[in-house]
């Protein structure tokens, strides 16, 4: 049981956490849902006890688990050790020894995992998921959080996480569970809270209220209608990569980085593979550039700042003090002026430096590689990023976006490929694609 | 050829664990996550404490002592500065190499004065502590506890391991500590069993070279044992090719140990 | 604390432990600072010693500083500044341009060898700049005792090299102008093209600028590669102005020392002058305290370091506010 009383939480300027109030009781599943940036992670990680409020008090029956969306395993060591690293106890012991205690850890939980002795760099994503699960609920906690467990889960593994956790809940164990996927919020939460801006905006029982309803409580306007798409285009056309993350989707992005240098390319992890923090704006613009001319540098990071509306003082200021969105924006200025302004690189750029690997069946050359563009994105600038990529298709460039984000996936694609284990699908429509999608995620033949 | 060999290993056992246990000592730091640039320098300032400890007590047990000691302070700068700071190790170590250099040398000076005969190590108890002991415990206590699950862990994802709870910079500064340990023996092993005394520089670059045998020894008590056998026997078939009076000129032999540690490095590996 | 207070409260603060440390083994604070002052910059003769003594300095502190502003760990300025003065000699037949360019090419290759190994077998630079170091001291013994030494036969030494830097003043020799101007081109490749824009990129951020399309990997090698040629050419001139003929003893750390040069100049190309002067003098005026007050010349080395320990816990404060 946990009871939040009207916890605050800053960070800098920013207040995460707004005044919340919320009571979790033993046994029930609840459901945190909001958009990214809602507050949701940062509330549960005050809820767990791993961050301290500024503000309110917290009252807790038993310990607090907290099953992290990224993984904190480690990946040289065995499944065996990582589960070891969280039991003390043994003092001297043998392999042998701890791979049994692994191998009852594991029965225990009812989830299913084999093979304690594979280091966790050898598993798959699905199964590096229930390793963090089952090291959560070994631990035996009152209650059990889970922050977007289902991320990086096939629809068979979703499902399975939902026996454990009904199980769980059957058991006395509070569970908790954080989303922004509401189809799957329904298939298992009892009762649902909302969170926007760092606010409890809505509560109700799961059986009282309607997707429909709670996606207006996590929005501030009514969402976008979708676009008409036009038909026709000038040769563009915007082809989706889709799959549950570590399919094979960052290596696949940097080896297209690698083969079309000409083309543009938007990387997954902007704080660490977009932009150089220490320098400037306009630097970071003209990273490209074959010749350094300041003064023409710093008009061109002027008319940048303006036509992709970044918030930042000016071109001479640190890249790394801007807001990630408007860091993204910066990438994208540097990127897609490549084939705006240089049609001659479009045709550059098709022209591949080396024969691309054999199961990269794209059939087309891109002139755009977008991954994640979105990613950690609030919705307005997730919106430019969705106009920037389709004006760019509308002027007759081939993009390929790669995304997990399937719902941004149907809205701009053209083409949709699916990718598990590193091999790509063969290219379907949309229609087809969301057909086909859960067995093709799941590696279904 | 292989007469000077066999000749060389006894001289190799036992001229190379200065290096031994400098290599041993840097193992278990590089296990918990950090790179101990400085290890140079804390052998140096160990064969200085040692022989000033020695001298003034007239005993090999306080000597030996009194290089733990030297070691230990260098290990708490070391600490202090590149794990308690979190500042860039490869500067601090660097720095704290001149440091040692300089401040042995200075210190030495200064006590010239004072210098009388150093007493001699006269058992043979440190070789199979340096070649059979210490790799035993050290493997042991790195793969089969928990204690070197733990600094495993920490040194392979640090992240991951301060997730878990526990403390980064605790299993570092216990890492250190066993370092300074190991490489203040090395020093006192150095300047009162190899040598007679204290020399300006007399680590000679040992240090450096504990840190490529480290690397090319895969982290592993194995690997450290080979290389240490490698580059010991190389290094004694240096006064072997000397006194066999081969014509190979005696500066270029000098340079044998250092070249025989970058051919080492250069071995491709998978 | 901006940058520059804490490079002068670094550098004031040292010379004072430097003199508190003395005072431990009964030495006179006061006479210590009063005789290295007087010896470096107190007459036109130290000052004169302290330039020619901060021109190694200089070049040797530019050397780590391209090298550290493009991440690679450089630390072989030791064995780049013994090669190149090696070749510089060979090829003073041909002249002093032939000759310091000979140097400059030497300290290149020689810095090479640590980023090829770094590049095709991962090798940490760091550790094989400094093997490459012990290799050269070892080979300068080996020329200056065996095929360079002197028709003599007298002296582990060299014979005269065939040219000379043109002196400027009294005691001080052009080298000092070649320094300077080395000073402000490493400032301009840095800071005003783009080869010195990608390096820094680079040295940031190695992510991002591969995602950017710079090549990491010609890049590190390309920023090695000068950074040893400026160490090389470091012992060029030391050689054409300066010692005119080689000896073991030759290098005596200028490699080493300009870690600290660079570091107190905030790897700042032109503050790398000051930076420079400042450990000249200090150089110079612990030699001079080796000589008068027997006090080990290794207190120079030992200020190097503490300068270093300062600025880190200096940034460690600024860092945190």
């Amino acid at each position: 049981m946990i009871h939040l009383a009207h916890v605050t939480k800053t960070f800098g300027a920013t207040r995460a956490v707004d005044d919340v109030s919320l009571a979790i009781a033993r046994g029930e599943i609840v459901a945190l849902v909001g958009e990214n940036g809602a507050g949701k992670t940062t509330l549960m990680r005050v809820a767990a006890g791993e961050l301290a409020a500024d503000a309110g008090t917290l009252a807790r029956e038993g310990r607090a688990e907290l099953v992290h969306q990224h993984f904190m395993l480690v990946n040289e060591l065995t499944i065996a050790e990582n589960l070891a690293l969280t039991h003390p106890g043994f003092r001297f012991t043998t392999r042998r020894g701890i791979e049994r205690e692994a191998e009852a850890a594991i029965a225990a939980s009812g989830i299913e995992l084999r093979g304690v002795a594979r280091r966790v760099a050898e598993l798959s994503v699905g199964e590096r998921s229930k390793l963090e699960l089952i090291k959560a609920i070994a631990r035996r906690p009152a209650t059990l959080i889970l922050d977007e467990p289902t991320s990086v889960l096939t629809p068979a593994e979703t499902e399975e996480l939902f026996r454990v956790m009904r199980r769980l809940a059957g058991e006395g164990t509070a569970v908790v569970f954080i989303s922004h996927k509401l189809p799957e919020v329904f298939a298992v939460a009892q009762r649902i809270v909302v969170m926007r801006n760092g606010r409890v905006v809505a509560e109700s029982m799961a059986q009282d209220t309607n997707a429909q309803s709670l996606a207006n409580a996590m929005v501030d306007r009514a969402t976008a209608q979708p676009r008409d798409r036009a038909t026709g285009r000038a040769g563009g056309e915007i082809v989706a990569i889709v799959g549950v993350a570590g399919n094979g989707q960052t290596e696949l992005a940097a080896r297209l980085r690698d083969e079309q240098p000409g083309a543009a390319h938007i990387p997954e992890d902007r704080t660490r593979d977009g932009i150089v923090a220490e320098l400037t704006i306009a630097e970071n613009l003209a990273l490209r550039n074959a010749r350094w001319r300041p003064r023409e540098a710093r008009a061109h990071a002027e008319r940048m700042i303006a036509r992709y509306s970044i918030r930042a003082r000016g071109p001479l200021q640190r890249a790394g003090d801007l807001s990630g969105g408007n860091q993204q924006k910066v990438i994208l200025a540097r990127e897609l002026e490549r084939t705006r302004c240089h049609p001659e690189r479009s045709e550059e750029a098709s022209r591949p430096t080396r024969a691309p690997g054999p199961s990269l069946t794209l059939g087309m050359t891109p002139q755009i590689v977008a991954a994640e563009p979105t990613r950690g994105l609030d919705i307005e600038a997730t919106r430019f990023v969705h106009e920037q990529l389709r004006a760019e298709a509308a002027n007759g460039a081939s993009i390929l976006l790669i995304t997990s984000d399937l719902d941004e996936a149907f809205a701009l694609a053209d083409a949709i490929q699916v990718i598990y284990r590193g091999r790509l699908s063969e290219r379907l429509t949309p229609a087809e694609a969301a057909e086909q999608i859960g067995r093709l995620m799941a590696g279904v033949a | 050829m292989f007469d000077l060999l066999a000749n060389s290993i006894p001289l190799a056992i036992v001229a190379s664990i200065p290096l031994l246990l400098a290599v041993e000592g840097e193992l278990v730091v590089q296990r918990s996550g950090m790179i101990n640039l400085g290890i140079e320098g804390m052998m140096l300032t160990a064969a200085l404490t040692a022989v000033l400890v020695a001298q003034t007590t007239h005993s090999i047990v306080l000597g030996f002592a009194g290089g733990v000691a030297g070691a230990l302070a260098i290990a708490a700068l070391f600490g202090v500065l590149a794990i308690a700071l979190r500042a860039d190790q490869i500067v601090t170590g660097t720095a704290i190499n001149l440091l040692a250099l300089g401040g042995t040398s200075f210190i030495y000076r200064e006590i010239q004065s004072l210098v009388q005969q150093v007493p001699q190590l006269r058992t043979d108890a440190v070789l199979p502590l340096a070649w059979i002991v210490i790799p035993l415990v050290l493997g042991a206590m790195l793969w089969n506890s928990s204690f070197g699950l733990r600094l495993r862990a920490c040194g392979e994802n640090a992240e991951a391991f301060a997730a878990t709870g526990r403390s980064v910079a605790r299993y570092r500064w216990t890492a250190l500590s066993i370092e300074a340990l190991l490489v203040g023996m090395s020093g006192a092993y150095l300047a009162l069993a190899l040598s007679s005394g204290f020399a300006e520089n007399m680590t000679a670059g040992r240090g450096f070279i504990a840190l490529s045998i480290v690397i090319f020894g895969r982290w592993t008590v194995k690997g450290a044992l080979l290389g240490t056998a490698i580059f010991g026997l190389a290094a004694a078939m240096q006064y072997a090719l000397q006194a066999a009076n081969r014509g190979i000129p005696f500066h270029l032999l000098l340079a044998l140990p250092y070249v025989v540690t970058l051919a080492s490095l250069g071995v491709r590996r998978r | 604390m901006s940058r520059l207070l804490s490079a002068v409260l670094a550098a004031v603060a040292a010379v004072l432990l430097l003199a508190a440390t003395a005072a431990l083994f009964g030495h006179s604070p006061l006479a210590l600072l009063s005789i290295l002052v007087r010896s470096s910059v107190g007459s036109r003769f130290a000052i004169e010693g302290t330039l020619l003594k901060s021109v190694p300095l200089l070049l040797t502190g530019l050397s780590v500083v391209i090298a550290f502003r493009a991440g690679v760990w450089n630390i072989g300025g030791e064995g780049q500044f013994i090669v190149g003065a090696l070749a510089a000699l060979a090829a003073s037949r041909f002249g002093v341009v032939a000759s310091l360019l000979a140097a400059m090419l030497a300290g290149a290759a020689w810095a090479s060898i640590a980023s090829a190994m770094r590049l095709w077998r991962n090798a940490p630079e760091v550790l094989t700049t400094i093997l490459l170091n012990f290799t050269a001291i070892h080979l300068l013994g080996w020329s200056v005792n065996g095929p360079l030494r002197e028709r003599a036969a007298q002296y582990p030494q060299t014979d005269l090299a065939a040219a000379a830097l043109p002196p400027l003043a009294s005691g001080i020799h052009s080298g000092v102008l070649l320094a300077l101007a080395a000073s402000v081109a490493t400032w301009w490749m840095l800071y005003r093209t783009m080869e010195g824009l990608r390096l820094r990129a680079t040295g940031f951020n190695p992510f991002a600028a591969r995602w950017a399309g710079i090549r990491v990997g010609s890049q590190l090698a390309r920023a090695m590669a000068i950074s040893g040629a400026v160490a090389g050419l470091a012992g060029g001139i030391e050689l054409l102005g300066v010692t005119h003929r080689l000896f073991e003893r030759f290098a005596a750390g200028y490699g080493y020392s300009g870690i600290a040069v660079a570091l107190l100049a905030q790897l700042h190309p032109l503050a790398t002058i000051a930076s420079a002067f400042f450990f000249g003098a200090l150089v110079t005026g612990a030699g001079e305290l080796q000589r008068t007050a027997d006090i080990s010349a290794g207190v120079a080395t030992f200020g190097q370091a503490v300068v270093i320990l300062l600025l880190i816990v200096f940034d460690h404060v600024r860092s945190t506010r």
